[in-house]
C-alpha cells in the first residue's frame, strides 16, 4: 500500500515535469521542469530497489547533466524576440499526440506481454557490491568502450564550442 | 505491486519525448525531449532488472547514463555554436543541410 502511494506521487511529479518541459515557452522553466522529472525518476529507481542506480541518477543525470543544461541556458541568455515563434504550439502537440498514440499502445501491449511478476530478490540485490561484480565480470568490455566514448565526447565538445576556428598545420 | 503501472509510465514518458520533438522548435526543448526518451528506456531497463532479479539490466542502465552524459556534452556544444552563428534558438532557421537552399 505504501509502495503504491509512493509510486503515485513520483509518477505525478514525473508526468507533470515532462508535460511542463514540453509545453513551457520560456526555456529556463522547461529546464526546471526537466530537473523535477529527473529527480522523480531517481525516486522510481529507489522504489525498484536499485540503490546504486538511484545514486548514479542523482549524481550524473540530476547533478551533472541537468545542472549544466541550466547553466548553458542561463549563459546563452535568450531574449524574448530570439525565441522561436510558435503560435500553433498546442495544436501541433495535439496532432502529434494523436499520431503517437497507436505506437504507445503497441509499446505498452508488447511490454506487458513480456513479464508480469516481480521475482523474489536475493540478498544484496541492487547493492554497490553486486553491481560492481556484474559490471567488472560480464560487462567489462562495454565499460571500457564507454570510457573511450566519454573521452571522445569531451574532446569533440571542446572542439565544437571553441570560439576561434581550428588551424590545420 | 504489479509491474503494469511502471510499463504505462515508461510508455507515457517515451511518447511525451516524441511529442516534444515533433511539436516544438526550441532547440533546448528538442534536446531535453531526447534525454527524456533515453531516461524512459532507462526506467524500463531497471524495471526488467528487478523483474528478473539479476543485475544485468541495471548495469546496462548505468552504462546508458554515461552515454546520456556524453550526448548532453555534444548537444550543448552544438547548441552554443548554432546560437552564436544566428542568434536564435529556432530549429527551422538551421537548414544548411536541406536541399531547399541548393535549388
Amino acid at each position: 500500500m505504501l509502495e503504491n502511494s509512493i509510486f503515485a506521487i513520483l509518477a505525478l511529479f514525473l508526468l507533470f515535469g515532462s508535460l511542463g518541459m514540453i509545453s513551457f515557452k520560456q526555456t529556463i522553466f522547461s529546464g526546471l521542469s526537466f530537473l523535477l522529472a529527473m529527480m522523480a525518476l531517481a525516486g522510481l529507481f529507489a522504489l525498484l530497489e536499485n540503490s546504486f542506480l538511484f545514486l548514479a541518477q542523482i549524481m550524473v543525470s540530476v547533478g551533472a547533466v541537468v545542472v549544466i543544461s541550466l547553466l548553458v541556458m542561463l549563459s546563452v541568455n535568450v531574449n524574448e524576440q530570439n525565441l522561436p515563434k510558435e503560435p500553433a504550439k498546442f495544436r501541433w502537440m495535439l496532432l502529434s499526440a494523436i499520431l503517437v498514440t497507436p505506437f504507445a499502445l503497441l509499446m505498452y501491449r508488447s511490454l506487458t506481454h513480456l513479464n508480469r511478476e516481480f521475482a523474489e530478490t536475493t540478498a544484496g540485490y541492487g547493492s554497490l557490491k553486486m553491481m560492481g561484480a556484474t559490471l567488472f565480470s560480464d560487462w567489462v568490455l562495454p565499460f571500457e568502450i564507454v570510457s573511450v566514448l566519454l573521452l571522445a565526447a569531451m574532446v569533440g565538445a571542446i572542439i565544437i564550442a571553441r570560439k576561434e576556428p581550428v588551424n590545420d598545420a | 505491486m504489479t509491474p503494469e503501472p511502471f510499463f504505462a509510465l515508461a510508455t507515457l514518458l517515451f511518447s511525451m519525448g516524441i511529442i516534444g520533438i515533433i511539436s516544438r522548435r526550441n532547440l533546448f526543448v528538442v534536446y531535453m525531449s531526447i534525454e527524456l526518451m533515453l531516461s524512459s528506456v532507462n526506467l524500463i531497463l531497471a524495471l526488467f532488472s528487478r523483474l528478473h532479479g539479476d543485475m544485468h539490466g541495471s548495469v546496462i542502465a548505468l552504462l546508458m547514463i554515461a552515454v546520456i552524459a556524453a550526448e548532453a556534452a555534444l548537444f550543448l556544444a552544438i547548441i552554443v555554436l548554432l546560437y552564436r552563428q544566428r542568434r536564435t534558438l529556432d530549429s527551422d532557421v538551421f537548414s544548411k543541410l536541406s536541399q531547399r537552399d541548393t535549388l
